[in-house]
């Protein structure tokens, strides 16, 4: 699979198809993957896949990188649940099929807890969306790499996101109140849920702006809860549940809770999923005069 | 001097029950974290390095410095006077405790901020020795050391029985023990564990960086974009930095009151220089970094003689896309 | 909570519907609960999550929106897309435990004062029963 990558990349850059190539690559002591921008095709031989490579590389597509626009047309390294993002961006228009290259990779999971790794993919290593994914083979790619997986998702969502997720709906509003509170009151305002976030491509964050000020900068309980209500409104039916920003909350709070629940909730309220098809608009670009309006008194 | 694991319960409570605070290692949502706690129950000592650096006990998240609001007249400003109470750090490790002259320099450089003084007048830290460390640790590599007292009052062993030998090593230190020295035992015959030394990379030299770093010629390298273009430019790599300090002043208000707040920054946003005609001078993220770069190996060690960087590697831990700051600092020692 | 303790409900509502609609109940005599702080806006369409944060960060106890029924749009579709927004919103102030009580969606056309009188009364008896909003107001 990695020989296959290798020599897809090289050949790429050299009739320069494209014009660098966003894929993982080791860190020095070869314990974890980072992202590597392939430039020169001899550099291709960097390239690597196995399932520590979590990170959505769909990020280094948005508008806040031009310094990786400005190297040419972008090759991409991407798993089935990363395509989903680059497809969300598509619909919003933030970047032509023609620009890009996917590399699509098959794959079987990812490792969530890293430090738990010791070389065999294992079902409780890997995060929630891994046991419910139904892209493990690429559903939008230039190419595809790697031997097809055979997998069917569960009929109901399976997995500790979806346990917590009943878990809260079944807490008295005071409850819920209380369990978010302890999560958000760690928050740092740090923005890492933020800057990995693909689809968080706003060029200046409501966040950011303070003429008038909107959000507490302050990593004050009232300003964090502010904050994290916002992001996962801005993402309701935008979220492709790839689980960037908890895996980058450096205090783990579960931030795909709420996305999911949102997830949820615009798949039952309009019957919509992200990340599919580029060609569907997000569900708040458009209406539906039927849809339900049960609590509207 | 000894102090067996089982007074650490007794010296928190006397501690805290004259009004001062005892902020320790506990866990937390998987993660152990410096905080200030209750009773002694709560602290664990099996922990490589708490995520978050004691910073912020001296140099807080949030803080307000001013309180404002309207009347018919005009605006009444009402300053904050801060008087902290006594506050040890207990299980501070050797590389977060160097980072408090560094952390000095910088409040007390032009300018006084008291904010910083007076809380720093008023704690106590005891550090101790690391037996555990992890792939992340480069202290060795940047001239510290699990055996580093740089910057601890009380230097702590542990051995093999759990127990710490104590040694003092500011005044501030002796007159602690000498304060509750029911918890502390003459020393017996005991043998203390080994320390955990990360291993020194050897393809680091930070004067060679520091000198690389100082050529005007560099600032351009595109050696820049090649080792940081992966950066995001989250915050997640300053907050959790035992030295890095930036921060911002807001005025957060209402309608008649608001107060005047100073949070802390981040030199990774693009916020952060961006000027008011729309100008941004880091206008792509590499250049972000490398001010992080710059200001930890340069810019501080020129300025201040104390060092910017102690080794910690939360940096490296925390980062999302895992840009090693080690294999940054690497790349550099290599250029000429 | 003391006896003589009165909620403050903000409601932001659409010019062009609810606001004439409590308008003519104004111009009609009719009484209803002083407890309700009225914004004008456009449209629903115009009314972003971020102003009922805003509202309940500044001591609101309930929050009320309310524009055009469906078909009765100044710009035609704003309330529509407003619709699909508060989906999303309630759903998400639910999960992280405010009180349904405190955020209410409504519908109210310029022709019907009636409905607004009953409906800001309703809604001020509701949010007294729930007390005053505290536990937001107490984050700091």
């Amino acid at each position: 699979m990695e020989r296959e990558l290798r020599d897809t990349a090289r050949r790429l850059l050299e009739d320069k198809t494209v014009g660098v190539v966003v894929g993982y690559s080791w860190n020095r002591k070869k314990t974890r993957t980072t992202p590597v921008f392939v430039t020169k095709p001899e550099d291709a031989e960097r390239l690597i896949f196995n399932p520590l490579c979590v990170n959505n590389l769909s990020v280094y597509l948005t508008r806040k990188y031009p310094d990786v626009r400005a190297l040419g047309r972008i090759g991409i390294v991407a798993k089935g649940c990363d395509i989903r993002n680059i497809v969300v961006l598509m619909a919003e228009g933030q970047i032509q099929r023609e620009d890009i290259y996917i590399i699509g990779m098959t794959c079987s999971g990812v490792v969530y807890r890293q430090e738990l790794w010791e070389g065999e993919l294992k079902p409780e290593i890997m995060p929630t969306k891994c046991h419910n994914c139904d892209v493990r083979n690429p559903h939008l790619a230039d190419t595809v790499i790697g031997e097809r997986v055979s997998f069917t998702p569960p009929e109901t969502p399976q997995g500790v996101v979806f346990d917590r997720i009943r878990e809260i709906e079944g807490m008295s509003p005071s409850e819920r109140w209380e369990f978010w509170m302890g999560h958000f009151s760690r928050c740092i305002k740090c923005y890492a849920c933020r800057q990995v976030c693909s689809l968080c491509y706003c060029e200046r964050c409501i966040t950011d702006k303070n003429m008038p000020q909107w959000i507490e900068t302050s990593a004050h309980p009232r300003g964090n809860l502010a904050w994290n209500l916002i992001r996962a409104m801005h993402l309701f039916g935008r979220c492709t549940f790839c689980g960037e920003c908890e895996r980058a909350c450096p205090v783990n709070i579960p931030l795909n809770i709420l996305n999911q629940k949102l997830a949820m909730v615009a798949k039952e309220a309009f019957d919509y999923s992200s990340g599919y098809d580029p060609e569907v608009h997000p569900p708040l670009r458009v209406f539906d005069p039927e849809d339900r309006e049960d609590f509207i008194k | 001097m000894i102090l067996r694991r089982d007074n650490i319960k007794r010296l928190v409570e006397l501690v805290t029950s004259t009004g001062g605070v005892f902020v320790a290692p506990v866990v937390d949502t998987r993660q152990v974290v410096y905080r200030a706690i209750g009773s002694g129950e709560e602290i664990e000592l099996n922990y490589i390095l708490p995520r978050n650096s004691f910073k912020e006990f001296l140099f807080p998240q949030t803080e307000v410095i001013a309180r404002f609001s309207m009347n018919k007249g005009g605006v009444d400003l009402e300053n904050m006077d801060i008087t902290p109470p006594d506050t040890v750090i207990f299980g501070a490790r050797p590389c977060d405790t160097a980072s408090l002259p560094s952390m000095r320099a910088v409040f007390t450089w032009d300018y006084i901020d008291e904010f910083y003084t007076r809380r720093e007048e008023r704690i106590t830290v005891i550090s101790i020795g690391c037996t555990q460390g992890d792939d992340d640790c480069f202290c060795t590599t940047v001239g510290l050391s699990p055996e580093s007292r740089k910057g601890a009052d009380i230097y702590l062993l542990e051995t093999e029985q759990g127990d710490f030998v104590v040694e003092s090593v500011t005044d501030r230190g002796r007159d602690f023990i000498q304060r509750y020295e029911e918890v502390f035992e003459q020393r017996g015959d005991v043998k203390t564990k080994a320390l955990f030394m990360p291993e020194r990379i050897d393809g680091i030299d930070v004067e060679r960086i520091k000198g690389w770093l100082s050529k005007k010629e560099n600032y351009q390298s595109p050696l820049w974009a090649e080792l940081a273009r992966k950066c995001i430019g989250c915050g997640a790599c300053t907050f959790t930095c035992p030295t890095c300090h930036c921060f911002d002043i807001m005025d957060e208000a209402g309608l008649l009151e608001g107060e005047r707040r100073k949070n802390w920054d981040s030199c990774q946003f693009d916020f952060f220089t961006l000027h008011a005609s729309g100008h941004n001078p880091r206008d792509t993220q590499f250049k972000r970094w490398r001010n992080r770069f710059m200001c930890k190996f340069n810019f501080y060690p020129n300025k201040f003689s104390s060092r910017g960087c102690v080794g910690c590697g939360r940096c490296i831990r925390v980062c999302p896309v895992r840009l090693d700051i080690t294999e940054v600092m690497e790349g550099i020692s290599k250029e000429q | 909570m003391s006896e003589n303790w009165e909620p403050r409900i903000m409601a932001f509502v659409c010019n062009w519907c609810t606001y004439a609609g409590a308008d003519l109940a104004g111009t009609s005599r009719m009484e209803y609960k002083p407890n309700v702080r009225i914004i004008r806006f456009p449209c629903t369409g115009r009314i972003d999550p971020l102003f009922i944060i805003k509202a309940f960060e500044n001591g609101a106890d309930g929050v009320l929106v309310s524009g055009c029924h469906p078909g009765d749009c100044h710009y035609t579709t704003g309330n529509y897309h407003a619709r699909r927004r508060w989906i999303g919103f309630k759903n998400l102030m639910e999960f992280v435990g405010i009180d349904t009580g405190r955020l209410h969606f409504s519908w109210v056309s310029a022709s019907e004062a009636g409905k607004w009188v009953d409906l800001i009364n309703r809604i001020t008896e509701e949010v007294k029963k729930l007390g005053p909003f505290l536990e937001y107001r107490r984050l700091k």
